[in-house]
């Protein structure tokens, strides 16, 4: 009933409100006054999947970080629930470049590492930690340390770790960056099924074009600091593996492609 | 097994009876080169009388308890400095001042305020044990990489949390390196410690064979010394491969 009352005060009102993050005029600078980002303005309504692609080092991880609260902004604010964000927040689950799981745990005990630095951990968060390996399908390596399992296989402990708290929102620096394409492509598939399931919030970075507009409802482009409003990717879902040969999907990856060169020629200039 | 260290077994039987031979053949003073058989029969006799073990037993405590004493507090103080900015800043030259003090010269002192006996040889062993671990717990708390440090942030880990869950076990394999270079160190400052300020032990028991121009015995106490120090260093690596088995997991299979 509220949503159907905000929707009549106007689109752009909803969209504030229903923001589970909200980047308000965000500027980034090094201490030695490096402009890294410059008045970035971005909303992510709650549930929605958002893309940010970009060439490397421009930006797209400060914006990560910023977002997550391990860096805060020069200038600006970040919101997050109508909260301003001064640290880091447990509603938000962070997944890195590398698995980063720690190597004297075994699979299940560094899945369930964000409740073990809080609490004891009981048999009910076993039993989610175990029903979560499952969904990421490496249940039966749960006894295993991270040394004895792959590349994909980690990648899997570490999205399942970030989930163990069931946090409503979840922000993902290129998590999938080193692996190969098909095992790449396997755990986009089972990413999208499980925040569809659980409903999640997703501020997924990335450089690979494909990888964004397979995975987001909208994907925004970073470059050089400065962010392109994010456009919306219209295919449906659930989007299956080979809806990437499809025409729209090509010619969508193709339309990014031409706004990232546009902007880096117009920088270049 | 057998057939792997055949070779050196052969290698030392070869030596020992060549070493025998040249002695007898040349017929060059005990005084100088003591024959192999003397040397043992020394050493058996030494073993069977009790005279050994009463020495082995001093020298072996020595080393032990200045080696804990010297690994605990280097792997506190390295923890404390690595932790603490300031205080880095404020003690690293004093540090670095007392790494460089050759810590056997500090002996005729300690002598002077723990006169003579064990205790001045334990605490030169624990000086000498101190700094390795010292600096290989400060190098081995930086190990853990910046993602990981990022993800205890994220996860809102308390400081101590962070330093007991995440620096100190990535550290582990850094840190125990440094022990397994203390252990060493540790036998030879205590028996060159009691060479200085000792009554008793291997390296007393040393000087005072020199004193009476026995070499035989001094090479049967050198024998007693090499094996120490191999059974406490196989002793370190089995404790080391003890504690970090979960991180050499899948990496040896």
């Amino acid at each position: 009933m509220p949503e159907q009352k905000v929707q009549q005060i106007g689109w752009h009102l909803m969209s504030t409100d229903a923001a589970f993050f909200l980047v308000d005029d965000v500027s980034y600078a090094f201490a030695d006054g490096t402009s890294v980002l410059s008045q970035v303005n971005w909303h992510i309504p709650s549930g929605a999947f958002h893309c940010l692609v970009g060439r490397s080092g421009c930006g797209k991880t400060t914006l990560l970080k910023l977002v997550a609260g391990l860096l805060q902004p020069s200038d600006g604010q970040i919101m997050i629930q109508q909260a301003a964000v001064y640290g880091p927040s447990s509603k938000v689950g962070f997944v890195f470049q590398t698995p980063a799981l720690l190597e004297w745990l075994s699979v299940i005990d560094n899945v369930l590492l964000p409740i073990s630095l809080h609490r004891r951990v009981l048999d009910e968060d076993r039993d989610t930690a175990r029903e979560l390996l499952e969904l990421v399908g490496i249940v039966g390596l749960a006894e295993r340390y991270p040394a004895q399992l792959s590349g994909g296989q980690q990648s899997r402990a570490a999205l399942a770790r970030a989930l163990v708290t069931s946090p409503p929102a979840l922000l993902m620096d290129e998590p999938f960056a080193a692996l190969d394409a098909i095992t790449r492509e396997e755990l986009q598939e089972d990413l999208l099924h499980l925040v569809a399931l659980r409903k999640t919030t997703v501020l997924f970075v990335t450089h690979d074009i494909a990888e964004a507009v397979y995975l987001a409802d909208r994907v925004a482009i970073m470059d050089s600091g400065q962010l392109t409003p994010a456009a919306s990717i219209d295919m449906p879902r659930p989007r299956a593996a080979d809806c990437r040969y499809d025409k729209q999907f090509v010619d969508t990856c193709q339309q990014i492609r031409a706004a990232m060169t546009l902007q880096t020629g117009k920088t270049a200039c | 097994m057998l057939n792997r260290h055949l070779p050196s077994v052969v290698l030392l039987l070869v030596l020992i009876i060549a070493w025998e031979v040249t002695v007898r053949l040349t017929g060059i003073s005990a005084l100088v080169i003591p024959a192999p058989m003397a040397v043992l029969t020394v050493l058996w006799d030494g073993l069977i009388s009790g005279f050994l073990w009463q020495h082995i037993w001093v020298t072996g405590a020595a080393t032990v308890m200045g080696f804990l004493l010297g690994c605990s507090m280097g792997f506190i103080c390295g923890v404390i400095l690595a932790e603490v900015e300031p205080l880095r800043r404020v003690f690293w030259p004093y540090v670095l001042a007392m790494q460089v003090v050759p810590k056997l010269a500090l002996a005729p002192l300690f002598i002077i305020w723990f006169g003579f006996g064990m205790q001045p040889t334990v605490v030169i062993t624990a000086l000498i044990c101190f700094f390795p671990l010292l600096e290989n717990t400060m190098t081995g708390l930086k190990a853990a990489t910046p993602e990981k440090q990022e993800l205890f942030r994220m996860l809102g880990a308390r400081r101590w949390q962070t330093l007991v869950q995440l620096k100190i076990p990535s550290g582990l394999p850094i840190i125990m390196a440094g022990v397994r270079v203390a252990i060493v160190l540790a036998l030879v400052g205590a028996v060159v410690g009691e060479f200085i300020v000792g009554s008793e032990g291997l390296g007393a028991s040393i000087i005072a064979a020199q004193g009476m121009m026995d070499s035989t015995l001094m090479f049967a106490l050198l024998i007693v010394i090499t094996l120490m120090g191999l059974l406490f260093y196989q002793l370190t690596l089995l404790f080391e491969r003890w504690l970090l088995c979960r991180w050499l997991k899948g990496k040896t299979t």
